[in-house]
């Protein structure tokens, strides 16, 4: 790590001024991508302002548009909410599936989908059911937010407060994961609303992607047999040590399937 | 044809085994967990020395290179930096690191003129704090010239001009290229109905312990003498050869070990952390501590093991009876070498496996590449070997269309024939092969899976079963070093491996053991503990067992090659011989009582047939410490009770001049059994286990639960060789999986939920009570099995499996191919 100034403060309005006032500030969720990086030095900042101590950030609601989860909830409540189970059980699965039992106590979903690891899961679960992420100064919808690797709609100093889910008819999870980080080497999230499909990959490239002739398909029948035959192009894919670009496009298929059929488990 | 039998040294067994003990056999809680587990350990980190600085080095982003100029200035000039060196600075106060190959191939702690490989060390900084080091490390500025990166082990056999990583031993990569024939292999061969062979690919992977190597180093100008402490284990061993790379007199180095927190071999000398650090101790005038990173680790540190390229054939009868074997292989070791070829030496001990091959032929090639050294590594080349013949025979199975284990049943050596000496002139000590394999048949319920398995064909799931039976050598001899070597130069050519503790007992009866060799991961607290309270038939908790550091220190070889309960429980089992005798002599006296009519009996000590005539062992005790003159005249009773006892190999012969006969040296032999039942998701290439039995004999158990625990520990570490470990190079030498992000290892979710644990118990007719060593079976049994079981999973695609590891990008890679192909 190179030597930074650290700050713990304990409103939202203070933690924004900290950030303006630093030269190169960088706001601490959970800490589990960041941490790591910095560690390695592979990033570094002048300060870093930790939102823990901020109230008023974590929890989750249910409302009748659907389910706000606050920035700083942690993975294990979203795992383990008796609402996001009922209403979106998919959303669970997620949850549930990120990293190991430490990195869900203290990862949050702020965190996750700001860090915008071209492997992380969050961002398929915001894509894949149609959610809108609400900032200190706007909502961002789920199409506009993830822009590239490790990179999102959010301007300079801009904070995610929460994020809200619509509640879909039906949708799925399926991930192949690293063994060591179980970071997803293809995950795909499915969902179902109102005869809309949405399908998001995570984990495959630069960052979360929707598969429109996937989509389209599914919106005509909503089965794993109506993916038969669709490949997704290996141009473009992730390539590493784990997965070359071809085996990626190849579990796109084999993902896209597995969560068609999870949306379809009773 | 027949081999003549070679001479077997009578056996020095004193412990015969029996059919009750009093403390061997029992599961008893490891004494060593509470300190432990309540964070109590003090391991390489936890050293601090009043003025101590840290140091962190500075390494090559080349993997072959001249350094042309290194500019320390900026480095130097950071506040908090005590010192910077160079390789050519620290070369003149000290010389190359210690190595046991012949001739040696030149190493320093820190790179000289040129860097062979990704990781070396090219300088280091001494600093305040480590912080201010790494940071001094960004400042050091290095002019390399690239030289030609030569990473394919095949293509090492024929480079050179710059291409050569040493041109001092001649113009070319290859280390050493030796055959070695053993027995009548032409004329077997000959006989044979059926020649098996394979090209069989076993990569380079290495034990990756929690802890990392450390060594904290003080240097005192007054006495010119050096204190390290450090997580090695051979300290009382080879530890003085640190010595003699720092050019002091050995009694000038005190080495004081540290727990290790793990090792699975590769700290089993660390003669490189610990000779930086002692220069850099003498350097800075303050006591200095370097830990390695993970990077350091696995970039350049000793844990990196076999990386093997086998053609290997199996001739048989058309029957299935294994006649011989004939085995080509190169050996990548790296740019440099630890204990030269050993691991072949090794391998020499059950090449042939439990079989009754009568010869075999090895030609060994070993090459020199940019990358890390090879280093010991759990199994230490005898892993390869189980692979490779387990390979042979299951391809032999498939082409001669005879079931797994009918056609093991029918090769395996019987139990009437032990002691066995096999081809290379090794012997088996003893064994009941047969036993083993029932017992894990009758564990398994294997026609229950075999319906599972066509049941689960039929839904489109593909179950496989595999079997492996294996050697597990332990109780190695110093020979298996240096063997290979060439007969003319065949270097430092040791005999003695031994074992040693010292013994105590205390005024109140209570006993202190100092073991010689660290605590490395293992339980060698427990094991001594059980042997001495069964030789003394004392409360275990009354005894209790520290660690001698080299100035104390005598004559250990220390744990490794499975050997340290045999050997500990000889020393301990010899040390309490002595201890007995002086108490029963004190005894005597206070009961009036011939010594020979006295006996042990659960803490005391009391005439036979009399009960309650009896003295505690702390009323004994406190007698021979304090009351000593009040004994009837007794000439040269001298008063306390202790004892150190040197305990040798139990049974070693030395090769012949020519090598046609390798000696007895691996001779306390194992075996296991090992069946895992797998599922192959062939959508993504990932391996499910859905059932695992592991059988092992490892001789008379000292303790069941701790064997259950190496065996089960062993076996998701082989879990880890089989489907996912792997150093990975790229072709300009980059180690592409320097982190455990990458570098993958099984975790609890890619491991059995149950491994069922076996015993069958054939003691040993050579060792103390009968036991063989156990630590190293479960990576030797498990990448063999797990190989078969998936090529029966897909059998119906035709897939078969010639390299390791099997990732799922790699074993969907196979599936894609075969069904390309149109199978299934």
């Amino acid at each position: 790590m190179y030597p930074f100034t650290y700050h713990r403060p304990a409103s939202l309005d203070d933690a924004r001024a900290r950030l303006a006032a630093s030269e190169d500030g960088r706001p601490l969720a959970g800490g589990m991508s960041l941490i790591p990086t910095m560690r390695f030095r592979l990033s570094s900042c002048s300060d870093l302002v930790d939102l823990n101590a901020i109230d008023g950030l974590a929890g989750i609601e249910r409302h009748e548009g659907g389910i706000r989860i606050g920035a700083m909830t942690r993975h294990a409540a979203v795992e383990a909410s008796a609402e996001v189970r009922e209403a979106i059980p998919a959303l669970a699965a997620l949850a549930g599936s990120i990293g190991d039992v430490q990195v869900r106590n203290r990862g949050t979903i702020g965190g996750s989908i700001c860090f915008a690891d071209p492997a992380a899961d969050y961002p398929a679960g915001i894509l894949g059911l149609g959610a809108s992420v609400n900032t200190d100064r706007r909502s961002i919808a789920a199409d506009d937010f993830f822009t590239g690797l490790y990179e999102t709609a959010l301007e300079d100093g801009e904070l995610v407060v929460s994020v809200d889910f619509p509640v879909p008819e039906r949708a799925g999870w399926a991930k192949f994961g690293n063994q060591a980080s179980r970071f997803a080497v293809v995950a795909v999230m499915v969902s179902l609303a109102g005869g809309a499909v949405r399908l998001a990959v995570t984990g495959a490239k630069s960052h979360v992607f929707r598969v429109p002739e996937m989509e389209a398909a599914l919106a005509a029948d909503f089965s794993a047999e109506a993916l038969e035959g669709i490949a997704v192009a290996s141009e473009g894919l992730n390539e590493d040590l784990h997965a070359d670009a071809a085996y990626r496009a190849h579990l796109v298929g084999v993902m896209a399937k597995r969560a068609v059929r999870a949306a379809l488990a009773p | 044809m027949t081999r003549e039998r070679h001479y077997i040294p009578e056996s020095r067994q004193r412990e015969k085994p029996k059919s009750k003990y009093f403390a061997i056999g029992h599961s008893m809680k490891r004494v060593e967990d509470t300190r432990l587990l309540t964070g109590s350990g003090t391991y390489a980190d936890d050293v601090s020395l009043p003025n101590m600085a840290h140091a962190a080095v500075l390494r090559s982003p080349h993997a072959h290179a001249r350094i042309v100029s290194i500019d320390k200035s900026k480095a130097e000039a950071l506040p908090g930096v005590i010192c910077v060196m160079t390789g050519a600075e620290a070369a003149e106060v000290t010389g190359p690191c210690a190595d046991f190959s012949s001739p040696p191939t030149t190493q320093h702690c820190i790179a000289v003129d040129k860097v062979r490989h990704v990781g070396e060390a090219v300088a280091a900084v001494v600093a305040e704090s480590r912080y201010i080091a790494e940071d001094a490390c960004e400042l050091i500025e290095v002019e390399y010239d690239p030289l030609p990166v030569v990473v394919d082990l095949e293509e090492a056999v024929t480079s050179t001009g710059d291409a050569v990583l040493h041109p001092e031993r001649g113009d070319t990569n290859v280390a050493l290229q030796r055959t070695i024939t053993f027995g009548a292999v032409d004329e077997d061969f000959a006989a044979a109905d059926l020649v098996i062979e394979r090209r069989l690919r076993w990569p380079r992977s290495g034990g990756t312990p929690i802890e990392t190597v450390g060594a904290t180093a003080h240097y005192d100008r007054g006495t010119g003498k050096f204190t390290i402490h450090a997580n090695t284990s051979m300290y009382n061993y080879v530890g003085w050869l640190i010595a003699v790379s720092l050019k002091v007199d050995p009694h000038r180095l005190n080495i004081v070990p540290t727990d290790a927190g793990g090792s699975f071999g590769s700290k089993l000398f660390c003669h490189k952390v610990c000779t930086l650090a002692g220069t850099l101790a003498r350097a800075a005038g303050r006591p200095v501590k370097y830990l390695e990173d993970r990077i350091d680790n696995m970039t350049s540190g000793d844990a990196h093991g076999s990386d093997r390229l086998y053609d290997a054939q199996l001739a048989l009868k058309r029957d299935g009876t294994m006649l011989s074997m004939r085995l080509k292989v190169i050996d990548d070791y790296g740019a440099y070498f630890q204990y030269g070829v050993g691991q072949h030496g090794n391998a020499m001990a059950q090449v042939t496996g439990p079989y009754g091959i009568t010869s075999v032929e090895v030609d060994l090639t070993a090459v020199l590449t940019n990358k890390c050294q090879q280093g010991a590594y759990r199994g230490f080349g005898s892993e390869v070997g189980n692979f490779v013949i387990e390979r042979l025979v299951d391809a032999a199975c498939e082409e001669l269309g005879l079931d797994p284990v009918e056609m093991r049943r029918k090769n395996l050596i019987p139990k009437d024939a032990f002691p066995y000496i096999m081809p290379t002139g090794n012997m088996y000590d003893s064994g009941d092969y047969h036993a083993v394999l029932d017992e894990a048949l009758g564990m398994i319920d294997l026609e229950g899976w075999r319906k599972k398995q066509a049941e689960a064909r039929k839904e489109g799931r593909y179950i496989g079963i595999g079997i492996s039976t294996c050697q597990e050598r332990s109780v190695f001899s110093a020979t298996e070093f240096w063997m290979w070597n060439p007969n003319e130069t065949p270097g430092f050519t040791l005999s003695s491996s031994p074992e040693s503790v010292s013994v105590n007992i205390d005024p109140t009866g209570k006993a202190f053991i100092t073991l010689n060799a660290p605590f490395w991961g293992n339980s060698p607290e427990t094991m001594a503990v059980q042997v001495l309270a069964e030789k003394l038939e004392m409360d275990p908790a009354d005894i209790s067992v520290g660690y001698a550091d080299s100035d104390k220190g005598f004559n250990s070889s220390g744990p490794g090659g499975s050997r340290f309960t045999v050997m500990i429980a000889g020393a301990v089992s010899g040390a309490a011989d002595v201890i007995r005798e002086k108490m029963l002599r004190v005894a005597s006296h206070m009961l009036e009582a011939d010594p020979s009519d006295l006996e042990f009996r659960a803490g005391s000590i009391g005439v036979q047939g009399v009960p309650g005539k009896e003295k505690t062992l702390a009323e004994v005790a406190l007698h021979a410490h304090y009351f000593r003159l009040d004994l009837p005249e007794d000439h040269d009773l001298t008063s306390g009770i202790d004892a150190a006892y040197v305990y040798d190999h139990p049974v070693t012969t030395m090769p012949s001049e020519d090598r046609s006969d390798l000696g007895i040296f691996y001779p306390i032999v194992g075996h296991m059994c090992h069946i895992p039942v797998v599922e192959v998701d062939v959508e993504t290439g990932k391996v499910d286990f859905l059932d695992y039995v592991a059988v092992h004999d490892c001789g008379t158990m000292v303790n069941p639960m701790t064997l259950a625990g190496h065996v089960r520990g062993g076996t998701v570490n082989g879990i880890g060789s089989a489907l996912y470990e792997h150093f990975h190079y790229d072709e300009s030498g980059q180690l592409q999986n320097a982190l455990l992000s990458d570098y993958l290892h099984p975790t609890l979710m890619e491991t059995p939920v149950d491994i069922r644990v076996g015993h069958v118990e054939t003691p040993s007719p050579f060792t103390e009570y009968g036991i063989k060593g156990g630590g190293e079976g479960g990576r030797m049994g498990a990448p063999p099995a797990i190989a078969a079981a998936i090529e029966d999973a897909l059998k119906p695609l035709g897939v078969k499996v010639d390299s390791l590891p099997l990732t799922p990008k790699v074993l969907r890679g196979m599936i894609r191919e075969a069904e390309a192909n149109g199978g299934g």
